[in-house]
């Protein structure tokens, strides 16, 4: 097939992608609401369409332009989609066996692509000299990859604050009630506080899934932390590989423009996260916010540093 | 505080300081403050990144602009304040890299205690097996080293003490220890390194010496001021281009000499493919058109050399490659004075389009280039090889030079025999193309890397590892024994319940699990 040919498919799939994440969204939001199983096995199985889909618009395009296919913004949002997705189907769904985000990771993905496809788009082409490294695929591939997991965890944030609300409302609730009921409380009262797993281990599946329900805000604080670990190395790596070609290309492995600066803010953000996780007075609530800015620079450093702050890495636009 | 107690002696204020930045909260907020700054020097524009922008923000801004300079804010990561968060944070973290390191090196060299009741831990299991109780434990050893646990018998009983994850924290503090390599790779990096510009023209060698870069160096504090008398000859230099426009490869194809002038090797040098050469990395910079231009007084040369020209920026919506090329020939040695301001245009077809339709070309490679000229005459007071200040001129004559050709400047007429012509003639024998290089030393490279790469082995088990204890105790049983098995985990309790009955079922299995029936009792705390 001519390279023409590929772009059209490529372009081809990821409209399919983009619709199908749409569908799915719409499905998980309403797996939410209603709570059947039947729901979720539609919203799923329109996700895994997306991703299919997804998944060959982003191979398509490598072909059409004969190179890896992570050269442009346009580019990166395809495959920041893509991981997004996969993540949230293998990591959160799969593993955890959370069923409730999916409408909030779909909801990313579809932005993620729908600012792609309207703002963002350039056709398939070679990459000019300045980006055609070796390095600069690995830092790619690990910053969108590291993105998409921070992306990830900061949804299981988001829910996090909202749950804790909810939670403390309704524990205020029962305590004004006299006498404190035994039984019939919504909230989790099957785990004395004594005994409540470390902050740092993974959700049981069993205590993740309360069909329909949002998990508890104890375990989106765990899945959370969990991902922001396992994203925090990937990041880190990221940074030290974009340092590496830097160093290639430009001859100082340091500069601060704007995009390294952005990258080193997000990442320093992180770090204070994963800091305030081990310091008492900051658990909880207080880290989750520190996180939440984290994923505000996150954003900037992908969109807005591109996009309005010029640098020596304005031209991957 | 109240005003009968006694103020504080200087060694307790020094240590309520020291305790202060052993704190985490401390660390947390300095890592936060660390971000903070690190955003107004993203949003700000940065003269060592872009002093032109810089200059026009303090133009269009006079007010915020003074201010801005008073606090630093162009030169955010060089300001004393930068310095400041940056120095209390690693005064912090040794602070508090020290103990926890101490801890460390003592939890190493002690051995895993033993326990009094093992049954009282959150894990806890007990086997029926068939070996003695001396035998269980031997092999419960064996088992327990295999899986990398640390691990000492009790000399009084069949019991043992094991213990794993001594990585965790060692992980951590490599970590931390790491970002001090850092901080030292880059003071003496970019303390004793410097980095600067060298223009070649095709067919030139360039010498590593001080006179010899183009504009500033920029030096360390620490520089010894020693170049190393290298040379670079540049053989050719080629930029290719898609179709579009687009760049597709900028080489400098280069010939390294040594200090005495004899040649090393020969390099291409490319974007993302630096030379190195006794400490110094060569990296391609830039571009841009050298044409030779002879001028010619009665006959004689009295300037024939390859002149370095440069390109104004295009304007919005023109593509750079479509903009003509500047360059300036100075005659001091002429009274008066004779300045001539040259323009190229690659590619003439390019300089026709403009005539006829005022549309802008692309000129991707040369094709029958031509100079157009003005000649000035008064006095040069510009020092600028690149700009002539005409304020004190008078513009003697324009015109058109092609390649090959030789015109004479005063009535813009082609020259058959440039040798034999009187007056001022002006020739363009030969295009050539010079590259830019950029120099540098950094001698910080390597630890930084190195100090990268322990940051990643570090955080991979401070991360994901975790702590874990186990003790075992044998008692006899009639012809066997009883397996006790009892730990606990640090950190990721969830794996360690998954991972523990599995570590159980191997002891038993190498002490002879005994046949059934099976008793269990689980421990479930
Ligand atoms: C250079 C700035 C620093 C950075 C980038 C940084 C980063 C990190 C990261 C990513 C972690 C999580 C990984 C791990 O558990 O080891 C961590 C943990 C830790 N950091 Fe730092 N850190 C810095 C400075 C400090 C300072 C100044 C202190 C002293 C208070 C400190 C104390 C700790 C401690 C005690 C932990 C372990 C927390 C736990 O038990 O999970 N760090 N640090």
């Amino acid at each position: 097939m001519t390279a023409t040919e590929w772009a059209r498919i490529s372009n081809d799939a990821f409209n399919v992608a983009l619709f199908a994440y749409l569908a799915a969204m719409v499905a998980y939001f309403a797996y939410l609401a209603f709570r059947r199983t039947s729901i979720w096995t539609v919203a799923r199985t329109l996700a895994f369409v997306g991703l299919a889909a997804n998944i060959v618009s982003v191979v398509a395009r490598g072909l059409a332009a004969d190179r890896v296919p992570w050269g442009n913004m346009y580019e990166y949002s395809s495959l920041l989609a893509l991981l997004v997705v996969a993540g949230y189907l293998l990591i959160v769904e799969g593993y955890y066996g959370i069923r409730t985000l999916g409408g909030f990771a779909l909801m990313f993905a579809v932005f993620t692509m729908a600012i792609a496809v309207s703002f963002l788009y350039v056709g398939p082409g070679p990459l000019v000299p300045a980006l055609n490294s070796y390095w600069i695929k690995i830092h790619v591939v690990a910053a969108i990859s590291g993105s998409s997991l921070l992306a990830l965890g900061s949804i299981a944030t988001i829910l996090y604050l909202i749950q804790d609300r909810v939670e403390r409302r309704r524990t205020a609730a029962l305590a004004a009630r006299d006498p404190a009921p035994i039984m019939g409380g919504s909230i989790d009262l099957d785990v004395p506080p004594d005994f409540a797993p470390d902050a740092d281990e993974p959700a049981t599946p069993a205590s993740g899934d309360r069909r329909g329900r949002l998990p508890s805000a104890a375990t989106l604080d765990r899945v959370a932390y969990r991902v922001y670990a396992f994203a925090f190395p990937i990041w880190t790596f990221a940074v030290i590989a974009g340092a590496i070609w830097a160093q290639e290309a430009w001859g100082r492995y340091w500069g601060w423009d704007p995009k390294e600066t952005w990258s080193f803010i997000t990442w320093v953000i992180f770090a204070g996260y994963l800091h305030a996780r081990a310091t008492s007075g900051w658990k909880g609530r207080r880290a989750a916010v520190i996180a939440m800015v984290g994923f505000v620079a996150l954003l900037i450093t992908y969109y807005a540093v591109n996009l309005w702050i010029v640098g020596l890495h304005s031209y991957a636009k | 505080m109240a005003a009968s107690s006694p103020p504080p002696t200087l060694s307790q204020s020094l240590a309520l300081v020291w305790r202060t930045l052993r704190s985490m909260r401390t660390a947390l907020i300095l890592l936060l403050l660390l971000a903070l700054a690190s955003v107004a020097g993203s949003l700000v524009p940065q003269s060592p990144n872009s002093p032109a922008r810089v200059l026009a923000y303090r133009q269009d801004h006079p007010l915020a602009g003074a201010l801005y300079q008073r606090l630093g804010l162009f030169d955010v990561f060089g300001t004393w304040w930068f310095a400041l968060i940056t120095t209390l944070l690693f005064v912090s973290l040794v602070a508090c890299l020290v103990p926890r390191t101490r801890a460390l090196l003592r939890a190493v060299g002690q051995r895993p205690v033993q326990a009094r009741e093992i049954d009282a831990f959150p894990q806890y299991r007990e086997r029926r097996v068939s070996s003695a109780p001396g035998d269980a434990i031997v092999a419960s050893e064996r088992i327990l080293r295999r899986r990398f646990f640390r691990v000492a018998r009790d000399p009084d009983r069949p019991a043992l003490a094991a213990e794993k994850g001594i990585l965790r924290e060692g992980g951590s503090l490599l970590f931390h220890w790491a970002f001090i390599l850092v901080l030292i790779g880059v003071i003496y990096g970019k303390g004793t390194g410097f980095s600067g510009r060298a223009v070649i023209v095709e067919g030139d060698t360039w010498v590593d010496a001080a006179a010899n870069y183009d504009g500033q160096i920029r030096a360390g504090r620490f520089f010894d001021g020693r170049f190393t008398g290298i040379g670079v000859r540049l053989i050719d230099f080629e930029d290719r281009y898609e179709r579009t426009g687009q760049p597709m490869d900028f080489v400098s194809r280069v010939e390294l000499l040594d200090a005495d002038g004899e040649p090393i090797r020969r390099e291409d040098i490319r974007v993302n493919h630096p030379a190195g050469i006794e400490g110094l990395r060569l990296y391609q910079y830039g571009f841009g058109w050298a044409p030779v231009v002879v001028v010619r007084r009665d006959g004689g040369p009295i300037a024939s050399e390859p002149i370095v020209f440069v390109q104004d920026e295009a304007p919005e919506g023109v593509p750079q490659l479509a903009m003509p090329w500047r360059g300036v020939l100075k005659l001091p040695s002429l009274d008066p004075q004779v300045g001539i301001e040259l323009e190229l245009w690659p590619d003439s077809r390019a300089f026709v389009q403009m005539l006829e339709t005022g549309e802008p070309v692309a000129m991707t490679s040369a094709f029958q280039p031509l100079i157009r000229y003005a000649v000035w005459s008064g006095r040069l007071t510009d020092p600028s090889p690149l700009s002539l200040d005409t304020t004190n001129m008078t513009r003697e004559a324009t015109g058109i030079v092609g390649a090959d050709q030789v015109v004479a400047l005063e009535d813009g007429a082609v020259v058959d025999d440039p040798a034999a012509a009187g007056g001022l003639t002006i020739g363009f024998p030969e295009l050539r193309k010079y590259t830019v290089l950029q120099v540098s030393r950094d001698a910080g490279v390597p630890f930084v890397l190195l100090a990268a790469i322990l940051i990643l082995l570090g955080l991979l088990p401070a991360l994901y590892g975790s702590r874990r204890k186990v003790w075992v105790r044998a008692e006899p049983d009639g012809e066997g024994s009883v397996l006790k098995v009892g730990g606990f985990a640090l950190q990721r309790k969830a794996r360690f319940e998954e991972e523990f009955p599995r570590l159980v079922d191997a002891l038993a299995r190498a002490a002879g699990e005994a046949p059934a029936p099976q008793e269990e009792r689980v421990g479930i705390r």
